[in-house]
């Protein structure tokens, strides 16, 4: 649904985005991460033929870049940063605006349907800008929504949401899933594009990584089990020194045993610690998160650069 | 042109909401059209013989101001108040042209202006004959009419050409209007040269005007459409 190839973009003597090849699959929520000035809302408006790039191709919705702009902007939505509603305008009045632009055949049904999605419909003859910002940001969702884009494009949409509205966008963007729309998240919220996103891209400037959030936090970190002693032994490190057991390490009392293929080899790993007398308490999987990983990375990319 | 009447009933309807707009859209023509009644009334009851008509021609000026006038704030606030809402970059993220949105925001004030100006004049020479029973004879000529007809529509297009190019570099719109009222100087041109009674005014003196106001207006909105894309808009527009 998005293909890119040797994007870039300058402006001026800065490189805003360099060399980003991408592939994006259609019905995937693409989580597009990195730090503040990295490049991803350039990269959001290269991708929605907002601006050109300076090279490099691209294709959106089955679309050439800088060929067929027009008729990608009609198969995108943007959610851009700031809600950016007109606020002497009513709720219903904006959006119906956005509707008839994007060409919308019954714009005043598509409006009431986003606006009784958001719980907003009480509130469209209000002016947008008295809305809370919460509330301003529901509206501008549903405007980047209303004319049913193909590909949609998310900059931070939870960003100034209450939980309960954050809960409501998290599960519109997987309903939308479930209907095969494509969704490109840039987020600062972690812990959402973990849950959310099949795959993520780690970016600055230029891609530094790039796979499902469980791919690359395993490629960094491995698998590692964890196992509560009741009295730990000394030597229990060196015993548990078994073929398929990559590494065994203490810590606080803990043993941290990296494995391969932890659903396989955990039974034959709490079989050999019975063995050797040990009290197993209990046994679990170290996760890493989303975070440790993203600030690896970037540190990584940082000390390369 | 669908998508224009879009623009143009929004930015209507958003101007509606903003006194400053509606106070210069409607209250500056009535206070133009009060303004030149009171001269014309008082050219009846006083002066030497031709003080009537060179009154009533001075007060016919008023309508050449009011198109450059009305046009600024309506034009300020399109394009300042998007900037200042924030709301360019989703506007600009729909399928309508970088000319289609020049072409309406344009249209946004050049209607308004046009109309407002015409339906003044008309209130002014009702409201005249209403008060002095006639229009003072040899004061209405067909070069003040050409003017008032034909000029408007060209100093309307002129003002709101330098204001988008104005305003597409000022960052806020208190800025924007106070350059964007260099618009106003010439629509000062003719008045002082009529003023002045160098030359009377003649179907000539007003042809060349337009074709000067055309120029300038083409020169104005070559620049301003070279401003008006959506990159430019998008990343140097601050």
């Amino acid at each position: 649904m998005i293909a890119t190839e040797g994007l870039t973009r300058r402006f001026g003597d800065l490189v805003a985005v360099e060399n980003l090849d991408l592939v994006v699959a259609k019905g995937e929520v693409f989580g597009f991460l990195g730090p503040n000035g990295a490049g991803k809302t350039t990269t959001i408006r290269l991708l929605s033929a907002l601006i050109a790039p300076d090279a490099g191709t691209g294709t959106v919705a089955g679309l050439e870049l800088g060929r067929q702009n027009r008729a990608i902007r009609q198969r995108v939505g943007v959610l851009t940063e700031t809600p950016g509603l007109y606020k002497r305008l009513s709720v219903g009045d904006g959006l119906l605006f956005f509707a008839r632009l994007y060409s919308v055949p019954d714009p005043a049904r598509e409006v009431e349907r986003y606006l009784r999605l958001f719980d907003l419909w009480d509130r469209r003859r209000d002016l947008a800008g008295s809305l809370s910002k919460g509330m301003q940001q529901k509206v501008a969702i549903a405007r980047a929504l209303v004319h049913d884009p193909a590909v949609l494009f998310l900059d931070e949409p939870t960003a100034s949401l209450d939980p309960e509205a954050a809960k409501v966008v998290r599960d519109l963007i997987e309903t939308l899933r479930t209907k095969e729309r494509t969704i490109f998240l840039c987020t600062h919220n972690l812990d959402e594009a973990d849950r959310l996103c099949d795959r993520v891209a780690l970016f600055k400037r230029r891609l530094i990584a790039l796979g499902s959030p469980q791919e690359l936090k395993e490629g960094r970190y491995g698998r590692r089990t964890v196992v509560h002693l009741a009295h730990p032994r000394p030597g229990l490190e060196e015993a548990l020194r078994l073929p398929f057991v990559k590494k065994v390490e203490r810590v606080d009392g803990k043993l941290l045993v990296s494995l391969a293929d932890p659903e396989r080899q955990n039974p034959v790993l709490v079989r050999r610690l019975v063995e050797l007398g040990a009290e197993v308490q209990f046994v679990n999987e170290l996760r890493y998160s989303l975070e440790d990983l993203y600030l690896d990375l970037l540190e990584g990319s940082d000390a390369a650069h | 042109m669908r998508r224009i009447s879009v623009i143009l009933f929004k930015e209507w309807k958003e101007s509606l909401r903003n006194k400053m707009i509606l106070f210069g859209a409607i209250f500056l023509p009535l206070l133009m059209v009060g303004a030149a009644v009171a001269m014309v009334y008082q050219g009846r009851t006083s002066g030497p013989p031709g003080a009537e008509v060179a009154l009533f021609n001075t007060a016919l000026m008023y309508f050449l101001i009011l198109p450059v006038i009305i046009p600024l704030a309506i034009a300020v606030y399109s394009i300042v108040g998007e900037k200042e809402q924030g709301t360019l970059e989703p506007l600009l993220a729909t399928p309508i042209s970088d000319w289609e949105l020049f072409v309406g925001k344009a249209l946004v004030s050049v209607l308004p202006a046009v109309v407002l100006t015409w339906g003044s004049f008309g209130l002014f020479l009702g409201v005249s004959v209403a008060l002095l029973g006639r229009i003072p004879p040899h004061a209405l000529t067909a070069p003040w009419l050409a003017a008032v007809f034909g000029l408007t529509p060209l100093l309307s297009l002129f003002s709101v050409g330098v204001t988008m190019l104005v305003s597409s570099r000022a960052t806020d719109a208190r800025a924007a209007y106070e350059f964007s009222s260099l618009a106003v100087l010439p629509a000062l041109v003719p008045l002082i040269i009529y003023s002045t009674r160098k030359t009377i005014v003649s179907l000539g003196l007003v042809a060349v005007e337009g074709v000067v106001l055309l120029v300038g207006s083409a020169v104005v909105l070559y620049f301003a459409i070279r401003m008006f894309r959506r990159e430019q808009i998008l990343t140097r527009w601050k």
